[in-house]
């Protein structure tokens, strides 16, 4: 009779230690949602404004990544808390540089142009980025390695400072889009740019909004993702995948629908690993690109277009 | 006028004699596709200093056949396109009959069908993949195949007393055909392996795959793979409060392992082809290195490279011409008659080498030391 006793006790403890392991999968999917969340508000605010997908957005979140490499490093060897702004800004100067470069000078051309467009961009700026760093994995000369254990689950500064990070960017965004004036004007422009124009409102004023607000919400979830990990020149790729598929599920110009997306796309592809081989973890988000664009290409929780 | 003809007739014939005699002189050349940019690299520069020291030593002692040798290296960027393009280039445009092929398995077995379809032979200094033993009969290697590393490690996780592991390798030739061996050998021994996949060469995020060995709850995780997966995902277990024994390979037996990993590399054990350095083969190889380098420490895997130059200088010296035939034909003797710093390099029939000692390691106080379970 003992042995059997023994032998459920083991078998409990198993038990406990498989839902154990997917409460932590789902944390980690949490914490990589909310970075895909970051990454997909400029790619669904550029689309909701201007009607295109920056297939550039990626290398926006690389170079916000590696810009805080830069300004860490010598000559100028800032210390993280002051290089972050900066690294920011240099993401959102690149954004506004490839938008009068690039894009600007196409606006009138077919949507598949300024497309065609961003993807070349994408080259120049992922290059620019191999040149001036090298293909070699990079990683910060600090290290944020402090952990937490929230109920058994051990979990890293850098994942609560994710999920905090998408928090406090989220609220603040709907603050600017409700409250201020500039957010209302970048709503108007999405909801019906003529009209918006007719009436006199700053088109430039909301082209910098957007582009600005953009490129530096994925740059700091470049540096999130740059500090959790390793920084890869082909990182901003795979953001802009992940991203793709967060919009999609939010509905194109959806921003708050972009932070649903992201955080869906972070836990699926993170439980997908329990079945799946972890290789294969980036699958989850090509199958829901597919998916949805086969199926229901204005998202799961769209009505309109235009920024909301 | 008659003798002005003479004279430059006979200008003509000595011209073409000196001609014919140059080339008596001029060396013998070998081919050598070697990672001299791109992310092998800082293993490509040892590599070419430890053939080059061969090279030295041989012409220091007349040549081969009384001729000096030289290798004429090209640049793979350490990809399989590179490798590809370089051997190519050797082969059609400097028509050089032997080759010595380039580090990193994938890379190695990108090339070894073009040397097999031209008929030029093709050796490998440091190649594992046990998949190489198929590519043909022009090619050879003075690196054990992991065929002898999966019963290496198979053996060490018996010696530990382990019945029951999870595994994980990196997915690419090596990785697979060193798990594939090490399973068989494992299972056969009576061991079990509660669970088992591939991870990915070169990624930043290894924590799904961390979670998943940890749900495999063994008190052993054998670990297949390279010095900075290996570090990236030791650390991120750490981090995870995840902390089993990690047994792995002879590629992550590197000072650079140990530092990227940081403390999570302590207590890690492994294999790795053991070499006798108190051999006098051994003591010649360290030697010559210190004749031309000085203080600098033996590049990883500087031996097998040196091994490889002077068992196919060897092989160049027996054979009855320098042409791709004849220098094959005379490998096997010189392979059995040459014990060089590296151990035996006698091949068999499949071009790899037959006798090969496995050792194990340990990272202990932040230091790789021998082990003995």
């Amino acid at each position: 009779m003992s042995w059997c006793l023994v032998e459920d006790g083991r078998r409990l403890a198993m038990a406990g230690g498989r839902s154990m392991y997917y409460v932590e999968l789902l944390i980690s999917g949490l914490a990589s949602g909310a970075t895909y969340a970051l990454f997909a508000v400029g790619l669904t605010m550029v689309y909701g404004t201007f009607r295109f997908i920056n297939f550039a957005h990626g290398e926006l979140i690389a170079w916000g990544a590696y810009g805080l490499l830069l300004f860490m490093l010598p000559p100028l060897s800032l210390s993280f808390a002051a290089a972050l702004a900066p690294a920011l800004a240099l993401s959102a100067i690149i954004a506004l540089g490839t938008e009068r470069i690039a894009f600007r000078p196409l606006r009138k051309k077919a949507a598949v142009t300024i497309l065609i467009a961003s993807i070349g961009a994408s080259y120049v700026l992922r290059s620019a980025l191999q040149l001036a760093f090298g293909g070699d994995l990079k990683s910060y000369p600090v290290a944020f390695e402090g952990t937490v254990d929230l109920m058994g689950v051990r979990v890293t500064h850098v994942q609560i400072a994710m999920v905090a990070a998408a928090a406090a960017s989220f609220a603040a965004l709907h603050w600017l889009l409700r409250k201020t004036r500039i957010g209302k004007y970048m709503r108007a422009f999405a909801n019906n740019p003529d009209l918006a124009a007719i009436y006199g409102l700053p088109l430039a004023a909301v082209r910098i909004a957007v582009w600005v607000l953009g490129a530096g919400l994925a740059a700091l979830g470049g540096v999130l993702v740059g500090l959790d990990s390793n920084l890869d020149p082909f990182m901003g790729l795979s953001g802009l995948i992940k991203a793709f598929a967060a919009v999609l599920i939010g509905g194109p110009g959806n921003v708050f629908g972009a932070l649903i997306g992201g955080l869906l796309i972070g836990t699926a592809e993170n439980l997908s690993t329990a079945v799946i081989s972890p290789g294969y973890k980036d699958f989850i988000a090509f199958a829901i690109i597919f998916l949805l664009l086969l199926f229901r290409p204005q998202g799961l929780f769209a009505g309109r277009t235009g920024v909301r | 006028m008659k003798t002005l003809v003479r004279i430059s007739a006979a200008a003509v014939v000595a011209l073409g004699l000196s001609g014919a005699h140059a080339g008596a002189g001029e060396p013998l050349e070998i081919g050598a596709v070697t990672p001299l940019s791109g992310k092998l690299s800082i293993y490509g520069e040892g590599f070419q200093k430890a053939m080059l020291v061969a090279v030295n030593k041989i012409n220091a002692a007349g040549g081969v056949a009384g001729k000096k040798i030289r290798i004429l290296f090209e640049d793979n960027q350490s990809t399989s396109q590179g490798s590809v393009s370089a051997i190519q280039k050797l082969i059609n445009v400097s028509k050089v009959p032997v080759i010595f092929g380039p580090a990193a398995s994938t890379n190695f077995l990108a090339v070894c069908p073009i040397a097999q379809t031209a008929g030029v032979v093709l050796v490998a200094a440091e190649s594992a993949a046990a998949k190489i033993s198929d590519c043909g009969s022009y090619v050879y290697r003075v690196f054990p195949s992991d065929a002898l590393q999966g019963k290496g490690v198979s053996k060490l996780v018996n010696d530990l007393g382990v019945r029951k592991v999870a595994l994980t390798y990196v997915n690419n030739d090596w990785g697979v055909g060193l798990a594939d061996t090490f399973k068989r050998e494992f299972i056969a021994a009576g061991g079990e392996i509660a669970g088992e996949f591939a991870h990915d060469e070169g990624k930043a995020d290894y924590r799904a795959e961390v979670l998943r060995l940890k749900n495999y709850a063994t008190t052993h995780v054998v670990n297949l793979t390279y010095v900075k997966e290996g570090a990236t995902m030791l650390k991120q277990a750490k981090q995870a409060g995840f902390a089993p024994k990690w047994v792995m390979g002879s590629a992550t037996r590197s000072p650079k392992f140990v530092e990227l990993a940081g403390g999570a590399a302590e207590g890690v054990v492994g294999t790795f082809p053991k070499v006798a350095k108190d051999a006098a083969a051994f003591k010649a190889y360290a030697k010559a290195w210190a004749q031309a380098h000085g203080d600098a420490k033996l590049p990883i895997f500087g031996g097998y490279n040196y091994d490889m130059v002077m068992v196919v200088a060897k092989a160049i010296g027996n054979a009855s011409a320098y042409t791709a035939d004849a220098v094959r034909a005379a490998l096997a003797d010189a392979g059995k008659a040459y014990d060089g710093a590296t151990g035996n390099k006698a091949f068999d029939a499949n071009g790899d080498i037959v006798n090969a000692t496995y050792g194990a390691w340990i990272v202990k106080d932040g230091k790789i030391a021998d082990f003995k379970p």
